[in-house]
């Protein structure tokens, strides 16, 4: 007969494995990625048919889109940014920036694989601004790619190939005072207090650290905020240039991105800055950048004096769930962007032609109180020249199928 | 598709989180977990066409492939080798600091005992707390469901001794 202590204890022990093993997951986007690398090597001719038969079926499911249905389709366009003024520049993450890791956080309580399609119900509709939504009769597209006429100013001579007809749309909830102290404690830093509109403010060695929640107008997810103190030493890597600088920053203090994203330098200011901006993974196409309301892709920032971190902020770490939802095609992506209106506020003498060259898929916040999205969108883009300097106009376009949408 | 068949989008939805735990348990980085666990999906994917049903349940068939496959990574790489340095790699002294945080809330601990039980032992804990049945535990270890459920309870009792000594000297 064995102990009753021992078989408390010996419970005790099975409910932990138990835990354990319902906390060890793959990190963000690994179900994603692998059934994609699935998909691609399954034989051709199952490729063909399953290929054929999602076409029946994307013609069914998504109609053309009547004018009054247009009517209520957000279109937003983004108001000019002056390039020439910018020293952002793209760069392509390297190998070692893809290849991620298992993470504390975005790892640990990711849901599985994608829900069911639609498993999200209807969808809040991306309040990125009313600016230039209109209703309009579409402008005819030509199938050859060339240039399209549309509301006397956007022209799209670009070309874009979507091979999918949905898209993932990731779900989190709204992060608590616990997540928050769990993600400090995490990195060492020890609360000191709740100021308002935040879910804390801690202190470690060398820094201090604010968390706070999603912030819904204008839309900003959840983020954190490592303000260094005078005595946060200065990274010294021989030879390593101010990506590897903030890389090592960010790895010294357990904050490297979980996540896929690619790296970006902006000088343009008095600091350095390096981002590493966030790609969320859309099976069949490829990572997607994360954009704010102007169309701008963001992610993690660290702001270097020389070789002295003085800043860092990124999206707070939360679980990311995942529902599959049917998305507009291209055809329809276009029509609406170039439906769209230029800024009022820009005025009737700053409405030059603009070409859109460029476009892409990618995910905007959605807030939705206890839940938020990130929602898949097109993103048409295009250069032009004003008073001497070149501007860049971006258009953004919900790309969730309306029908799916509040 | 057949009747007595799930859709493989389904098996992989419902199981691709407990694959990865039973892997993640055996080896010592997420990066070898992660490449095992595609293997068994890509292997299963193929295979699934010749899956038959009332032969096996989908979770048996599928950490069947999966047992393997985490066999097939021990002897690829040395299993002595590997298992060396799963037991001294302890407490999991991972190169980067946000992974050493992730092992410290997944119960990465506990499971580095796990991952120093016999193998026998350590594919009944693994495979139990993966939802398999006793059944079904005992179809891949090849003995009855009452010999599956007795290694299980000597393998626990084994864990226990061994958190229970790492406690006593740490």
């Amino acid at each position: 007969m064995s102990d009753p202590d021992e078989d408390l204890e010996l419970q005790a022990l099975q409910r932990l494995l138990d835990d354990a093993f319902q906390a060890t997951r793959p990190r963000v986007g690994f179900d994603d990625e692998l059934w994609t690398r699935m998909q691609a090597r399954r034989p051709l001719p199952n490729r063909i048919r399953e290929a054929f038969a999602g076409l029946i079926q994307g013609i069914r499911a998504v109609p053309a889109i009547p004018a009054a249905a247009l009517a209520a389709v957000l279109v937003v366009v983004i108001g000019v940014s002056v390039i020439g003024l910018s020293g952002l520049v793209r760069g392509n993450s390297s190998a070692a920036s893809t290849a991620t890791v298992g993470g504390a956080f975005d790892q640990a309580p990711q849901a599985g694989p994608p829900r069911a399609a639609g498993a999200f119900g209807r969808l809040p509709s991306p309040a990125l601004s009313s600016v230039g939504s209109q209703a309009v009769v579409p402008a005819p597209v030509n199938p050859d790619g060339g240039t399209l006429a549309g509301q006397g100013s956007l022209t799209w001579i670009g070309q874009l190939t979507l091979n999918i007809s949905s898209a993932p749309v990731y779900r989190y909830q709204e992060p608590t005072t616990r997540a928050a102290d769990q993600f400090a404690s995490a990195l060492g830093a020890v609360l000191q207090g709740r100021p308002s509109g935040f879910l804390g403010t801690y202190e470690a060695t060398d820094y201090t650290l604010r968390v706070r929640g999603t912030i819904q107008v204008p839309a900003a997810a959840p983020a954190y905020f490592v303000l260094s103190a005078p005595s946060m030493p200065a990274i010294k890597a021989a030879g390593a240039g101010p990506a590897d600088i903030a890389g090592l920053f960010l790895a010294e203090h357990s904050l490297t991105p979980q996540w896929s994203y690619t790296v970006a330098t902006d000088d343009s200011g008095g600091l350095l800055k390096v981002l590493f901006l966030r790609q969320l993974a859309v099976p069949g196409y490829g990572p997607a950048h994360v954009v704010d309301q102007t169309g701008v892709p963001y992610g993690i920032e660290v702001d270097l004096q020389g070789t002295q971190p003085v800043l860092a902020s990124g999206p707070l770490p939360v679980n990311l769930d995942s529902a599959v939802y049917p998305i507009i095609s291209v055809d329809q992506a276009v029509r609406l962007a170039l439906a769209s209106t230029p800024s009022p506020l820009a005025g009737p003498a700053a409405l030059p032609s603009v070409a859109l060259t460029q476009a892409e898929l990618v995910y905007v916040l959605v807030p939705a109180g206890d839940h938020s999205f990130y929602e898949p969108a097109f993103l048409f883009s295009g250069t032009y020249q004003s008073g001497g300097v070149t501007h860049e106009k971006r258009v953004l376009v919900p790309a969730v199928d309306p029908a799916q949408r509040s | 598709m057949l009747a007595d068949r799930p859709p493989f989008e389904d098996l992989y939805r419902d199981f691709l989180r407990r694959v990865y735990a039973y892997v993640r348990a055996q080896v010592s980085s997420a990066a070898d977990a992660e490449d095992i666990t595609s293997q068994v999906f890509m292997n299963a994917y193929q295979a699934y066409p010749r899956f038959e049903a009332r032969n096996s349940t989908p979770a048996a068939w599928l950490f069947r492939i999966a047992r393997n496959a985490t066999l097939d990574h021990f002897r690829a790489s040395g299993r002595r080798d590997k298992l060396r340095r799963t037991i001294e790699h302890q407490p999991m002294a991972e190169d980067d600091p946000a992974t050493t945080a992730e092992e410290r809330i997944q119960y990465r601990a506990l499971l580095a005992h796990v991952a120093q039980l016999s193998e026998r032992q350590r594919d009944a804990i693994s495979l139990r707390h993966s939802g398999l049945s006793f059944d079904e535990v005992g179809t891949l270890l090849r003995c009855s469901e009452d010999a599956a459920k007795m290694l299980y309870h000597r393998a626990v009792k084994s864990l226990k001794e061994s958190v229970d000594k790492a406690e006593a000297t740490s």
